[in-house]
């Protein structure tokens, strides 16, 4: 079955908005990212499922979503 | 103390003067005192949609110079006694006027009226500096696709570092039977995007451009379009109405539920 046009949209959507919002190549964006998961990886037990970068206009988030509860 | 919104979209050809036209009219028919101004140099359009191009004698570049009374250049609509037009100049170039002159001429204006709205020209340039110089407020108008959501995006930002932080949004042209079959992005996805207010939806509707070939407002007439512009003037003057969610073809019954829930 083919894609749905809306899902590449979103996704092309979502990258634009993303390089355009920090002035950055989603390559780029992919690196840091990746980056500050090592970082975080060190100190922290960190899945890469549990770990998200979001970006607005003025402010970039990291979303930690492990929930230690488990432990 | 009259409220200042900048209608605005980054790209071209969303629907701005439409949105500013109709919401102009519907205001004014609400009793309220209502300004709307076209700020695009050199491009003049807001008359042609208001259907009053054969009234204008002066302008916003002839007021700004000087060459005439601010009063002489309000042009008055016959069939809307509260609505008044300040064209823009066909002939003159965007640096005609500065940003600190359209502040000032705004700020003038507050005090007559209960709404201005200024219609922005397309782009980031001198022309939107001019256009959101003065405005309290800004209503983002925006197609479902990439390009017009990605330009939103860029606006909202701009709009942020000049000071504008309560901007509402406008989705413009939605077609549902798109949006069912998964080739059109839904309000849901585009607000997640966005993450600015929703203050109406406006569905996509040929009587649009018929009311428009006309230069009669799509606001008053029985259509999706004009009720959809009826709701966003409501929610502009304080008014809770839901957004009507187009996603449901509605049969009568599930209609008259729905009247009964909200009562």
């Amino acid at each position: 079955m083919s894609v749905r046009s809306v899902v590449i949209a979103k996704s092309r959507l979502k990258n634009l908005i993303t390089a355009d919002r920090i002035h950055c190549t989603p390559d780029n964006i992919q690196l840091m990212s990746t980056e500050i998961y090592q970082i975080l990886s060190k100190y922290l037990e960190i899945k890469p499922e549990d770990f998200k970068i979001s970006y607005t206009h003025t402010d970039i988030y990291i979303h930690y979503m492990n929930d230690r509860r488990k432990n | 103390m009259g409220e200042v919104i900048v209608i605005t979209s980054g790209k071209g050809g969303v629907g701005k003067t439409t949105t500013t036209a109709n919401l102009g009219i519907g205001l004014s028919k609400s009793g309220k005192k209502t300004l709307v101004i076209d700020t695009d140099l050199g491009l003049r359009n807001l008359d042609v949609v208001l259907g009053l191009e054969n009234r204008i004698v002066y302008n916003l570049v002839d007021v700004i110079n000087g060459s005439c009374r601010l009063k002489q250049a309000l042009i008055s609509d016959p069939r809307y006694p509260e609505l008044y037009l300040l064209p823009s100049a066909q002939t003159k170039d965007k640096s005609a006027v500065s940003p600190e002159q359209m502040r000032k001429l705004v700020s003038e204006l507050k005090d007559n009226f209960d709404f201005i709205l200024l219609d922005c020209p397309a782009g980031i340039e001198q022309g939107f500096q001019n256009a959101i110089a003065g405005a309290d407020k800004a209503i983002v108008v925006t197609t479902p696709e990439v390009s017009a959501i990605r330009d939103a995006d860029r606006i909202i930002g701009l709009l942020e570092v000049n000071g504008i932080r309560n901007s509402s949004l406008i989705i413009n042209r939605l077609r549902i039977d798109m949006v069912k079959r998964g080739d059109m992005m839904s309000v849901e996805d585009v607000t997640e995007i966005l993450a600015i207010d929703l203050i109406g939806v406006i569905p996509d509707d040929e009587q649009v451009v018929i009311a428009t070939n006309q230069g009669n407002p799509i606001i008053g007439n029985a259509s999706k379009a004009g009720t959809a512009y009826e709701n966003i003037c409501k929610r502009l003057l304080g008014e809770t109405v839901p957004i009507t969610d187009f996603s449901h073809t509605e049969g009568l019954f599930s209609k008259m539920t729905h009247l009964f829930k909200m009562n």
